[in-house]
């Protein structure tokens, strides 16, 4: 009879759920629409201001040097005339000046060091852009210069390059995807476990509340429990949706996006083991009771819908928290006690599911702790629930 | 049949209901009458067993509020004025069906149960439209069925007509007519004493939580030497204990 009940009142929440466009809005079109949206954009400008950093770089020349035509051979140098460069400079017309003094040529003829002078905007991304093309000119002229110098000297490279260190990454290819994924994935997945499930749980008891339907259902011959288990697998279910749409959305922007391209391995879900996916359902699932028992508690104790959207600020704050403090750490940076504080063990187990490696007794505290905060969670929103006149409006 | 044992009922410092007894005979229609805040429906709750009593006991039709709720609420169907509570998302039907469901009615009783109440609420028109849109009086009909869809021994009515129309008020008032002849019990809670006349031939009078007279009301009538039914709601709640 109890799950008959349960099946029930599911089976209408999730209905009522599916007819609401807040809980759409809020459950997809943040991870699916906006966050791709975000990440294109951001991507895109990037790549944008990279382009035209490198296919126009104006600069202005002081004194004259075999460098400069050096540094005019490279693709996108134009080489200006202004009267006032300084200004130019600022106002972005140009990307640097270019001072060589006199006796430029002749001091490295000599064997000195001759000094070169160049002005740039480190404000200015594509003024920054043509630092770096300079210095890389610079150090090639340089370079054959002291070729020159070492031939004159009767004297190979080898002799100003007594080591030759060779740096080999033994990250593995599915291991720098994970990487990659490790650092963003946890945050997303639990801002969106977090967030996912607002709307709804708002509305199925501070919603009820408010529209007078609880006192409705409080009056039928069934278990408070009942009820409220119904509900927290329904908010539970939508906080799941967004979090997997989450992960489509990221995986996505990843594999596709500007900015999955780059130094970073190509993107795939390689990394992930049977095991390791087991884990990282696990967490989701607990994850998700944790914070679905936490929404209905505060929508429980809230007099309306309002109320309720207010308290659930903190829910997201309480995800955010630990998910940034733990975004730039390498898993095996994170200290054990991390593993049994609530959210931080989530989203620390997810970083080693991300990087292809879980340590089971990481895993065993993750999940053991997990386990006793849904536990207090829902005892509490379950007492809150059964509270004589929670149900009621006022 | 509903029995109210010396119920009271206090938030806090405050008390809502002090000491309330009345008695309610099978098929009967018993008004309920006092002001907004007299704690008519601090006892319709405590009947409906949303609330508990803090002293005292009400029976309904024999089970005990405190010791068997869930028997209680088998047996009741409870209606509440002003904001009907009902789902607007859903269709007619499926907020009928869904109290069907929670009552444990098996789907063709359910079905069987719309069909009857549809036809005798005149709901045939929009039962499979989502009531988000609908009229008050479209409203409180839906509501009145989802009340009745288990078919209860007593129906506690707290405030119906509030936000009805003079039609839809009198509709309803023909409704309740037609379920004392059912054999329904019924209570009628108002604060407006001409629209209990229509109805009820017992009623209880309340006043800041406690019962200023319970009986009969032509009693009441003659007692205080006139028809004018406010004044004598007046005369009651101003000249204490009768």
């Amino acid at each position: 009879m109890g799950w008959q009940i349960i099946w029930t009142v599911l089976k209408k929440e999730l209905l009522d759920l599916f007819r609401d466009r807040k809980a759409w809005i809020g459950t997809f079109l943040v991870p699916l629409v906006i966050i791709p949206f975000v990440f294109f954009l951001l991507g895109n400008s990037y790549s944008n201001v990279e382009k035209e950093a490198r296919e126009y770089v104006p600069l202005a020349i002081h004194g004259s040097s075999p460098l400069i035509d050096m540094l005019a051979k490279n693709p996108g140098v134009r080489l200006i005339e202004s009267a006032d460069p300084e200004q130019a400079l600022q106002a972005g017309q140009l990307r640097a000046i270019i001072t060589i003094p006199e006796r430029f040529d002749e001091e490295i003829k000599a064997g000195n060091t001759a000094k070169l002078l160049v002005a740039f905007d480190s404000t200015n991304t594509k003024s920054v852009y043509a630092r770096d093309l300079i210095k890389q000119t610079v150090e090639a002229y340089s370079k054959e210069i002291v070729a020159k110098r070492l031939q004159q000297a009767g004297m190979s490279e080898a002799a100003i390059q007594p080591i030759a260190a060779d740096f080999q990454n033994v990250a593995t290819e599915e291991r720098k995807s994970g990487g990659m994924l490790a650092g963003f994935i946890p945050l997303m997945l639990v801002v969106s476990l977090a967030s996912g499930g607002i709307a709804a749980a708002n509305d199925l008891v501070a919603g009820e509340k408010e529209r007078g339907t609880m006192e409705s259902l409080l009056t039928a011959p069934i278990a408070a429990n009942h009820i409220l288990t119904a509900k927290l697998v329904a908010v539970m279910m939508m906080s799941m949706l967004s979090a997997i749409a989450s992960l489509i959305s990221v995986s996505l922007v990843f594999s596709m996006g500007p900015l999955g391209g780059g130094d970073n391995a190509a993107f795939s879900f390689a990394f992930l083991s049977p095991a390791t996916l087991l884990v990282l359902i696990v967490v989701i699932l607990l994850m998700a009771a944790t914070f679905a028992g936490l929404e209905l508690m505060l929508s429980t104790i809230a007099k309306s819908f309002k109320e309720g959207q207010t308290y659930m600020s903190a829910v997201i704050f309480l995800a955010m928290v630990p998910s940034y403090m733990l975004m730039p750490q390498s898993p095996v940076d994170i200290a054990e006690h991390y593993y049994v504080l609530p959210v931080f063990n989530g989203v620390a187990l997810c970083k080693e599911v991300f990087y292809g490696k879980v340590d089971p007794l990481h895993a065993l505290l993750g999940i053991g702790s997990s386990l006793v905060y849904v536990a207090i969670t829902i005892a509490f929103a379950s007492r809150l629930f059964r509270r004589e006149g929670a149900g009621l409006k006022n | 049949m509903i029995e109210v044992k010396g119920a009271s009922k206090q938030f806090g410092t405050v008390t809502a209901v002090r000491d309330l007894t009345f008695r309610v005979e099978e098929g009967e229609v018993y008004g309920l009458l006092g002001e907004n805040g007299a704690g008519k429906t601090t006892t319709m709750r405590m009947m409906a067993t949303i609330l508990t009593p803090t002293a005292g006991d009400i029976e309904i039709s024999g089970f005990s509020v405190r010791e068997q709720p869930l028997e209680v609420r088998r047996r009741i169907g409870i209606l509440f004025g002003g904001e009907v509570g009902l789902y607007s998302r859903l269709t007619a039907r499926e907020n009928i069906a869904y109290f069907g469901n929670l009552y444990g009615l098996t789907s063709s009783r359910v079905q069987e149960r719309i069909d009857n109440l549809s036809r005798m609420l005149d709901m045939e028109a929009f039962i499979d439209r989502r009531v988000g849109a609908f009229s008050r009086g479209m409203k409180q009909k839906v509501a009145i069925a989802r009340t009745l869809v288990h078919d209860p021994d007593v129906i506690l009515l707290d405030e119906p007509t509030t936000g009805l129309d003079v039609t839809a008020a009198t509709i309803f008032r023909r409704m309740v007519t037609r379920l004392q002849e059912e054999g329904k019990t019924i209570l009628f809670s108002s604060h407006n004493m001409g629209e209990i006349s229509k109805l009820c031939k017992r009623i209880a009078l309340m006043h800041k939580g406690k019962l200023r007279f319970s009986g009969d009301l032509a009693a009441l009538r003659k007692q205080y030497g006139t028809d004018d039914l406010d004044d004598i709601f007046m005369a009651v709640v101003e000249g204490g204990e009768l």
